[in-house]
């Protein structure tokens, strides 16, 4: 049997080129299919993977508390809500909290060497925060040193010397609101354009140049060894909702308190989901080409039927009929198959690059040994399922009536 | 003799249903041919012999009776079984040659033995050694649309003959072409039943082939008409 596939299969390539035109245009319609699976599924992937990578880079015992609930993600994101200092103190009289970091950060004009720019300055208590800055956030520096706090010194985001001021390195002199600052370090990229592209100041110079009394727009505890992370999370929801029933009157809870973990597994899923709609929709274009496939398939049937008759009298069996037929629309599969993959990872490259050259974000096209052997196997599949039906009329020919066939 | 019949056909009816209408083709055939044989069939257009040698050959099988091909009855055999009986005990040749287009003639040739599942390097020996014991040596790489009918038939009795059968069945093997190069494909058949000792059976309106006949069987409506032996042949056609 091994012996006469290949015989089948240099039957079945004949059969192809023999109707070239057709046999292109057949494998085009997979082409357009396994393309748009293609560079979805793998921007997507790399996708998932840059915002993973930016999640994991944090400690599994760090807590996050922000204003406002999960499930309204606008006004969190861009909604006013902060944070009060009740709130922090809450957070920092919960039990098993070990640091809390109010983080404050807001789009502000910086001067340097002459040229204005607007940054994202972001505000930390460095006494404080700089120890889990750098085990839990993955805050290391590339160049020069951290900043002393209470001197007028900051730093900056890995992009900030590299493209908002070219030129700008350890030393340079800045000006936020008409006070001088020192650059004192550039801090290693941690995968996030936005990130990379902050400036970073002790929190009294930053409530002093922003003139922002009191508050944060989110916070990050760090639980203390010998306590669970989940047990700290309902502890902090406790003491919050404590504090805001007393302070306020308030009962209901407008917060969101979550593990890095938890954030982790959201995020994670959310991207899965994303990724098995794009895959979903991406498969309409490859049941469209596999229609094509069965069309050319079932023309080739009818066409060859005499074919079919003669190869039945000198001895073909019908599942060798079968074979040969699968063969040939496994070829139509792999083939447009072989070539959308190409495409298609090609124009994921290409969106990579465009990015990366725009500074738009950090997107990395994932292009994996797995994500290739996945679109040869599920082409050829495609292929054969498409090749089924006129395969399986072919081999039930009658040979007698197959030879009568004009 | 005591010979023991390599087909035989008892009562064989094949009946075609078209519509509400029944149509019988053949009526109750009962037949024996023995090993070595050289059978012509003849009868006018419609009397049924070619639906006769498609099912001695194993292409059909009959609505009723029963076939036995060296004692095993053909009835109780699958399509696959079938298939397998065709391409290595039956060489068919077509009136319309039936090669395939896209195939050279040595490929052609070669078809049954792929089936067979004989290995590349004794696929093309055979084959070329084949087409040359029909004087085309010359015409191996050529495709059916490049070589005359003549040609093509010879090409065709070759891919007959590729699996070595006993039994070559040739369906008017020289209905399509002229009268000198049907004499060849004639004299070919001949030669293979003296040298190779094949039993052929074939469907002809040739006299000259009935003439070398060993059996002639007439065929009219479905039915066997006469069933002459040659040695009987001459009684017959004296009276």
């Amino acid at each position: 049997m091994g012996k006469a596939i290949k015989e089948y299969i240099k039957i079945a390539i004949r059969n192809v080129r023999t109707r070239r035109l057709r046999s292109w245009l057949t494998m085009l319609g997979v082409v357009i299919g396994i393309f748009l699976i293609m560079s979805l599924l793998s921007l997507s992937e790399g996708l998932k993977g840059a915002v993973m990578q930016q999640l994991r880079m944090m400690g599994k015992d760090i807590i996050m508390i922000m204003p406002g609930e999960i499930t309204d993600i606008v006004s969190m994101m861009v909604g006013g809500l902060e944070l009060t200092d009740d709130d922090i103190k809450a957070i920092k009289k919960a039990e098993g909290v070990d640091v809390v970091i109010p983080m404050t950060y807001k789009g502000i004009a910086m001067r340097c060497q002459g040229e204005k720019r607007t940054v994202l300055l972001c505000g930390i208590p460095l006494e404080e925060s700089l120890d889990m800055l750098k085990t839990d956030m993955g805050f290391t520096l590339v160049e020069g040193r951290w900043p002393v706090p209470g001197k007028r010194e900051i730093f900056v985001g890995y992009l900030v010397p590299e493209e908002i001021f070219s030129g700008m390195k350890t030393g340079t002199q800045i000006t936020l609101k008409g006070k001088k600052f020192e650059v004192v370090g550039v801090l290693k990229s941690v995968g996030s354009k936005q990130d990379d592209s902050q400036v970073y100041v002790d929190l009294d110079i930053y409530r002093e140049i922003t003139g922002e009394r009191e508050g944060a727009n989110m916070a990050m505890a760090k639980v203390e060894p010998g306590y669970s992370t989940e047990e700290v999370v309902e502890n902090i929801k406790e003491s919050l909702d404590e504090s805001r029933k007393r302070k306020r009157g308030e009962d209901l809870p407008s917060y969101t308190v979550i593990s890095s973990e938890k954030m982790t597994d959201i995020v994670g899923n959310v991207m899965g989901l994303i990724q098995v709609a794009i895959f979903g929709f991406a498969s309409i274009a490859i049941v469209v080409g596999g229609i094509g496939i069965m069309n050319t398939m079932y023309t080739s049937v009818h066409e060859r039927t005499r074919e079919i008759g003669i190869m039945k009298a000198v001895g073909a069996k019908n599942k060798t009929i079968i074979l040969i037929f699968l063969i040939e629309s496994g070829i139509f599969g792999l083939v447009g198959g072989l070539g959308g993959i190409i495409l298609g990872l090609g124009l994921a490259k290409i969106v990579e690059i465009y990015c990366q050259a725009q500074n738009l974000f950090l997107l990395k096209a994932s292009i994996t040994p797995q994500l290739i052997i996945f679109g040869v196997f599920f082409s050829f599949l495609v292929g054969c399922l498409s090749g089924f039906f006129p395969a399986r009329k072919a081999a039930k020919l009658k040979p007698v009536d197959a030879l009568r066939y004009e | 003799m005591g010979k023991k019949p390599l087909i035989k056909l008892e009562d064989v009816w094949k009946v075609y249903q078209l519509d509400s209408l029944k149509l019988p083709v053949l009526r109750g055939i009962s037949l024996e041919i023995n090993p070595g044989a050289f059978v012509t069939m003849m009868g006018p257009s419609g009397s049924g012999k070619s639906t006769l040698l498609h099912i001695i050959g194993c292409l059909d099988v009959p609505t009723k009776g029963r076939v036995f091909l060296e004692g095993q009855d053909i009835m109780e055999l699958s399509e696959d079984d079938l298939a397998q009986i065709r391409g290595q005990r039956i060489g068919f040749v077509f009136q319309q040659f039936n090669l395939l287009h896209n195939l050279t003639a040595v490929e052609n040739v070669m078809l049954p033995m792929i089936f067979q599942g004989v290995a590349e390097n004794k696929r093309v020996e055979k084959a070329k050694k084949l087409l040359a014991s029909m004087n085309l040596e010359e015409r191996i790489f050529h495709r059916p649309s490049e070589l005359s009918g003549g040609e093509q038939q010879r090409v065709a009795i070759a891919r007959a003959q590729a699996n070595d059968p006993e039994i070559i069945v040739a369906d008017e093997p020289t209905g399509n072409l002229d009268s000198t190069t049907g004499e060849m494909i004639m004299e070919i058949l001949i030669d293979l039943h003296k040298k190779e000792k094949k039993t052929i059976v074939v469907v002809t309106h040739d006299p000259n082939i009935a003439g070398y006949s060993e059996e002639i069987i007439n065929i009219k409506d479905g039915q066997i008409i006469t069933n002459h032996k040659t040695a009987e042949k001459v009684l017959w056609e004296k009276q």
